[in-house]
Order: C-alpha cells, then sequence, then structure tokens
C-alpha cells in the first residue's frame, strides 16, 4: 500500500524517541526536516505564518495519522496558562532504527519551542526569502520574542543541528 | 495656503451616516476613495454568486470597506482611552496606519473574491490573489501617491505590511486584522442584513462598551515567552462574546458555504481555467469572446496590473452572453448552467458518512470520540478514493473533456483556539475578575465548538453513473468501519 502523509508522520514522531511535545514543535522539526531533504516523498508546502514555517497539509496529516490510530495526541495545560498537546507513537508501529535521520530529529525535538521557532524562522526566512541577514530579519519581525539571549541561544542550536549528517545541507547561516 | 478639506458623509444601510471630516488623515482617505482602484470595488459584490440564493445580496466590496473603516475608528478610541488613563503615550502613526489599512484591505480582491483566487492557485497566477494585488496597489500608483503626498514617505509601505502580514503584531494592528477585527465586525451585521438571513445577530454595540484593553501571558508548547497587551472584553459582555462567536458558526453553514453558492463558485472557477488555458493554447477562437476581451487581455498577460484592475464581477457577467455561444463544450456548457441558474446536483458526502456512522452516537465522552475519529477515517479514505476515481477518468479523457464530477471541500472554525491560531493577538479575551483568559478556556460553549467542514461532490443531473460510482465509494468505506 502507498505511504501516505500520515505514514511519514507518525514514523517522525517514532524516531523523535516515541513522543514529541507541542504543535510548534513538531511542525518545526518537520520544517528542518523537509529543508534537509530528510522527508521521504511529500512536499508538505510550508508557508510563513506567525510562529514561522507552517504548513497546513503537515496540520492535516497530524489530524489523520491520530484518527488512523498511528499516533496519540494528549492536550495538557501548561503552567503560564495556555494548552499545548503531546503527539505519541503507535507502539504497533515497526521498531526504531538508529541513523542520521533520527539523530536529527531527535537533536530538533529536543530543542527548547521558543528557540526552535526562532531557529526554523530564519532558516525558513534566508531559504524562501532570500533574507541575507534572516537573524536580523527575524528580530524584527519578532521584537518581543527574539531577545538578543534567545537569539544566541537558537543560533548556538542551530549550529548544533549543522553539524549534523543530511541529504542536503542546512543553510550555512549560523 | 491650502484649505482644509471639505467633510464628507457616505448614507450605509448598515451604519447609517458615515462622516468623513475635515481632519488631514480623513480628507486623504477620502481621496483615496475617490481612486480607480477604489471605485472599481464597487463593481464587485462582497459575496460574490450568493445573489443566486439571496437574491438581496448584491452589496459590494465599497460598501464594506467604508464600513470596516468606520468600524475600525470606533476601535481605535478604545485603544486611545486606554492609553491615556494609563499614561501611555499614543501612537499617532499608528493609529493613522491601521485606520487606512481597514479602509484598503480589500482593494485587491478580484471579480468573484475567492472563486477567482482559487483559480490564481491553480494556474500560479499572482495577480489572481488579492493580496498581492493589494500588496501591489497600496506601494504603487494612485492609492500610494495620495498617502505619499499627505501622510509622508514610507507610510503607504506601512498601510500594506500590517495588511500582508496577515496577523496581529501589536494592538493597533488588531483592528484590521484578528478575531475580533473591523472586518468582520462590518462583513458579519452586513452579510446578515443583505441577505436577510435572521439568526446569527450580534449586539455590537454592548461588545464595544465592553471592550478594554490588558496584558496576557504568551507561550509555545508548554514554554511561556512572555506577555503582550491586547483587546479584552469585561465579563459583563460574556454571553455577548459568545453570541458573536456563534453568530459567525451559522453564517458558514448558512451563507458562505451554501451549497448552491458553492456550485456556482465550481462552475465559474472551471470556466475560467479553461478560458485562460485555451488563450495559453492560442485558441481564443474556441472561447467566443474578442480578442481585445478583457478577460482575454488578462490570460495574455497575467501580471499585468492594468488588466487585473479591468477585470470585476460585471466584466464576467456581461461576457457570458458570448461564453454561451462557445466552441468549447465545458465553457459552452457551465456558462449556460450560469446564465439560467441550471446548476449541477450536488451531493453531500460528510453528511452522507455523518448519517451513515452517527455523529455524537454513544454513551460516554469516550464513545463520541470514537464516533468522530471513525467519521474523520471514513473522510480520509473517500477522499483518496475519489482521488483516484478522478485520476482514471482523467487519464481515460481527452484535455478538452468536461469534469464529471467536481470536488468541494472546505473547514472553517468559528473559533481557534490560541495553539491553533494567528498568534496571541488574534485571540478573543475574556476579563475574568484579575485574570484574563482565552474565550475557548472561559465559555464551554465556546471550548465545545467543532469546525464547520464541508466534503460535497457536484455532478451533472443526466449523468446517473457517476453518482452511482460516488455512492458505491461511500457506501465501500462505511462497511468497511
Amino acid at each position: 500500500m502507498a505511504m501516505r502523509e500520515r505514514d511519514e508522520v507518525a514514523k517522525i514522531v517514532r524516531d523523535a524517541g516515541g513522543q514529541i511535545v507541542g504543535r510548534t514543535r513538531i511542525q518545526k522539526v518537520v520544517y528542518l526536516l523537509e529543508l534537509t531533504g530528510q522527508v521521504n516523498g511529500f512536499d508538505f508546502n510550508f508557508e510563513y505564518r506567525h510562529y514561522g514555517p507552517y504548513s497546513e497539509a503537515l496540520s492535516d496529516a497530524i489530524h489523520a495519522a491520530d484518527a488512523f490510530g498511528l499516533i496519540t495526541e494528549e492536550e495538557r495545560t501548561a503552567q503560564w496558562g495556555g494548552r499545548y498537546s503531546i503527539y505519541k507513537a503507535s507502539e504497533e508501529l515497526e521498531r526504531l532504527i538508529e541513523n542520521d535521520r533520527v539523530r536529527f530529529i531527535k537533536e530538533a525535538a529536543a530543542i527548547d519551542p521558543v528557540i526552535l521557532e526562532i531557529a526554523a524562522t530564519a532558516a525558513y526566512l534566508y531559504a524562501v526569502e532570500n533574507f541575507s541577514d534572516p537573524w536580523g530579519e527575524t528580530q524584527r519581525r519578532k521584537p518581543e520574542k527574539a531577545t538578543p539571549e534567545r537569539l544566541d541561544r537558537a543560533k548556538k542550536a542551530y549550529q548544533k543541528l549543522l553539524g549534523l549528517k543530511t541529504p542536503q545541507p542546512l543553510p550555512a547561516i549560523a | 495656503m491650502p484649505t482644509n478639506p471639505k467633510p464628507q458623509r457616505i448614507r450605509d444601510p448598515l451604519h447609517n451616516l458615515i462622516e468623513f471630516d475635515s481632519s488631514q488623515l480623513e480628507g486623504t482617505l477620502w481621496k483615496v476613495i475617490q481612486t480607480r482602484p477604489f471605485q472599481r470595488l464597487r463593481r464587485i459584490r462582497q459575496l460574490g454568486f450568493s445573489e443566486l440564493v439571496f437574491p438581496g445580496a448584491t452589496h459590494t466590496r465599497f460598501a464594506h470597506s467604508v464600513g470596516a473603516y468606520h468600524i475600525a475608528r470606533r476601535l481605535i478610541q478604545i485603544i486611545k482611552r486606554y492609553l491615556l488613563s494609563n499614561g501611555i503615550q499614543l501612537q499617532d502613526h499608528q493609529e493613522k496606519v491601521a485606520l487606512t489599512a481597514a479602509l484598503v484591505h480589500d482593494v485587491g480582491h478580484g471579480m468573484f473574491s475567492h472563486a477567482f483566487e482559487d483559480v490564481g492557485k491553480k494556474l500560479k497566477l499572482k495577480m489572481a490573489e488579492h493580496e498581492h494585488v493589494s500588496d501591489y496597489l497600496i506601494r504603487n500608483g494612485e492609492i500610494s501617491d495620495i498617502l505619499t503626498r499627505s501622510l509622508g514617505s514610507g507610510f503607504a509601505n506601512d498601510v500594506a505590511n500590517v495588511i500582508g502580514c496577515g496577523r496581529p503584531g501589536n494592538l493597533y494592528d488588531a483592528v484590521v486584522s484578528s478575531q475580533f477585527d473591523a472586518d468582520r465586525l462590518d462583513y458579519m451585521q452586513r452579510d446578515r442584513l443583505m441577505t436577510g438571513v435572521q439568526n446569527s445577530g450580534i449586539d455590537f454595540n454592548w461588545l464595544i462598551n465592553n471592550l478594554e484593553v490588558g496584558g496576557f501571558k504568551i507561550g509555545n508548547d508548554e514554554q511561556e515567552s512572555g506577555s503582550i497587551e491586547t483587546f479584552v472584553i469585561s465579563n459583563k459582555a460574556i454571553y455577548a462574546a459568545e453570541t458573536y462567536i456563534l453568530a459567525l458558526f451559522h453564517l458558514y453553514p448558512t451563507i458562505y458555504y451554501h451549497k448552491t453558492t458553492r456550485g456556482a463558485e465550481k462552475i465559474f472557477s472551471e470556466i475560467m481555467m479553461r478560458l485562460i488555458n485555451l488563450v495559453r493554447d492560442d485558441s481564443i477562437d474556441k472561447t467566443a469572446l474578442p480578442i481585445n476581451h478583457p478577460i482575454i487581455c488578462f490570460a495574455k498577460n497575467p501580471d499585468d496590473i492594468e488588466k487585473v484592475l479591468t477585470l470585476d464581477d460585471t466584466v464576467f457577467w456581461g461576457a457570458l452572453p458570448m461564453l454561451i455561444e462557445a466552441d468549447d463544450p465545458l465553457i459552452n456548457k457551465f456558462s449556460n448552467w450560469l446564465w439560467t441558474r441550471k446548476l449541477p446536483k450536488c451531493i453531500d458526502i460528510k453528511q452522507k458518512i455523518t448519517d451513515g456512522i452517527g455523529a455524537n452516537r454513544g454513551s460516554s465522552q469516550k464513545e463520541i470520540e470514537a464516533c468522530k475519529k471513525k467519521i474523520e477515517r471514513v473522510t480520509i479514505s473517500v477522499k483518496e478514493s475519489i482521488e483516484e476515481l478522478l485520476n482514471t477518468i482523467k487519464s481515460n479523457s481527452l484535455m478538452d473533456t468536461i469534469p464529471r464530477l467536481l470536488v468541494d471541500q472546505a473547514d472553517r472554525h468559528p473559533y481557534k483556539s490560541f495553539q491553533e491560531s494567528k498568534g496571541p493577538l488574534n485571540q478573543i479575551n475574556i476579563r475574568q475578575g484579575e485574570k484574563i483568559l482565552d474565550m475557548a478556556e472561559a465559555s464551554q460553549v465556546v471550548a465545545g465548538l467543532k469546525p464547520f467542514s464541508l466534503f460535497r461532490a457536484y455532478y451533472d443531473a443526466d449523468d446517473t453513473d457517476i453518482k452511482k460510482q460516488l455512492d458505491q465509494i461511500i457506501e465501500e468505506k462505511l462497511r468497511s468501519e
């Protein structure tokens, strides 16, 4: 049977170690995977939104994966008052094999969501909107969020991802 | 010595008198209204083909734009009152930018608005998307010249940035783009009034009277990321806020997603796509339109703003008597359907699936949730099978055949909770004592709302074979659950 977007999403959650915390995080992880040529055969068509790169098709695929029991979505209340989701992979999925893609997913999914949003936004602004100073543009667009301290952390996190082996390199912006 | 502009007035069916005083800003905006791009909005109906269902719905984007500006002025007064009472300096520039943006936010809309955008997306025509056209028209040409002369260089770009952004970046932007913005506050009331539907009313004055500004925490997933100031509704208007959200929830199935309107939009899109493709293939003679017709000129030069500005609803309606004579079978047939309002049959696939499984069937919340997931699974499976069927039909047909099935799918959430929306300033917030809560937290009714989702297919009433195939797919998928 043909592999569908929902199967790919479930594999990504599995490869993250069985779970990914947060809608922002799963969107940015998949964006960085797509940017580095690590999404198998699909184009999620990411576009720029308030939280940086976002894909409606990915959001649909996550819902479909949940409906078909490939992943489960649990909603929790955060300490700051908002709500967030935890995505867990079904135990029926085949076992995880450690490889370059898995290492990349685990590294990206472990990044703080605010930092990951800043890093993924800078990558998007460079790769899609051709900004020569994507970090500066990120700061301009997200003045409250992209503080100097967070920008510094985002660049360091991005550098770590840059050091990992990927089919296509991440843009060398850090 | 320059004299102050003369005050102006517009009579409006919704707001009654809309006045433009002799201040520099309002005098300038009156001049913007007189420009060719803005006057074009008189020939673009706010609700496109809805008039085929609601004969009174002939109101235009022109009237709506002026109405949105009128409401934006009231929202700005609330911001001013808050800033003054808290000893915070007024942001005069941001205020003017937000008001101007509210007036010109729709200036780029093409004929039949979203139906034409659908054509643009499919054929990758940048200038069929209203955001691009609005952006261009505000930064260049007549509107930009007037704004620059009166309000300074860079002003027009700031207005375009606020509209192009599509999500609020500060409190003033929320006047232009949020779940409680001037645009929505106008169109919800205007569309209800002009269609004549009696549900979906809102308690507008009470809502505005109870609108304040307050601080609100924000975050990403589990992590707090700071706080911002935004519009907050006092607790006294919580039911008015609930009604507002429910009103929007009802407007979608009642008006915007009406099956006949959507069917006409689908037919229009198919005609336009075929027209543009025939022009691209150098087969203008099959369209029955003269070579200097605005649609033909646009199809030849889709990036030329002058050609874009010649298109409006009246141009299409005026073309129909010629299009019904076209040699091309699709243009001929579909134009006749629109001309005589003999539209294709509709199958409500979502309804069939929901009826087949039974929405909300079950005695516990767990069972109801399982039922919803079942509906979602069948819907996805049916969609995939229809795609396969359409691919098979396509591969067995010639280029100029008429599509036998037109699939329509859309979702609309009446209120997007914080995690899914365009950012914290896009939310509706309620003050409850010292706390400020997102509407989805403060109201069980709002928390319980699910997106309105449509999944329909249109077919020629004479083509019973395709209907049979579609029914078989649905039955088969329902059985497999």
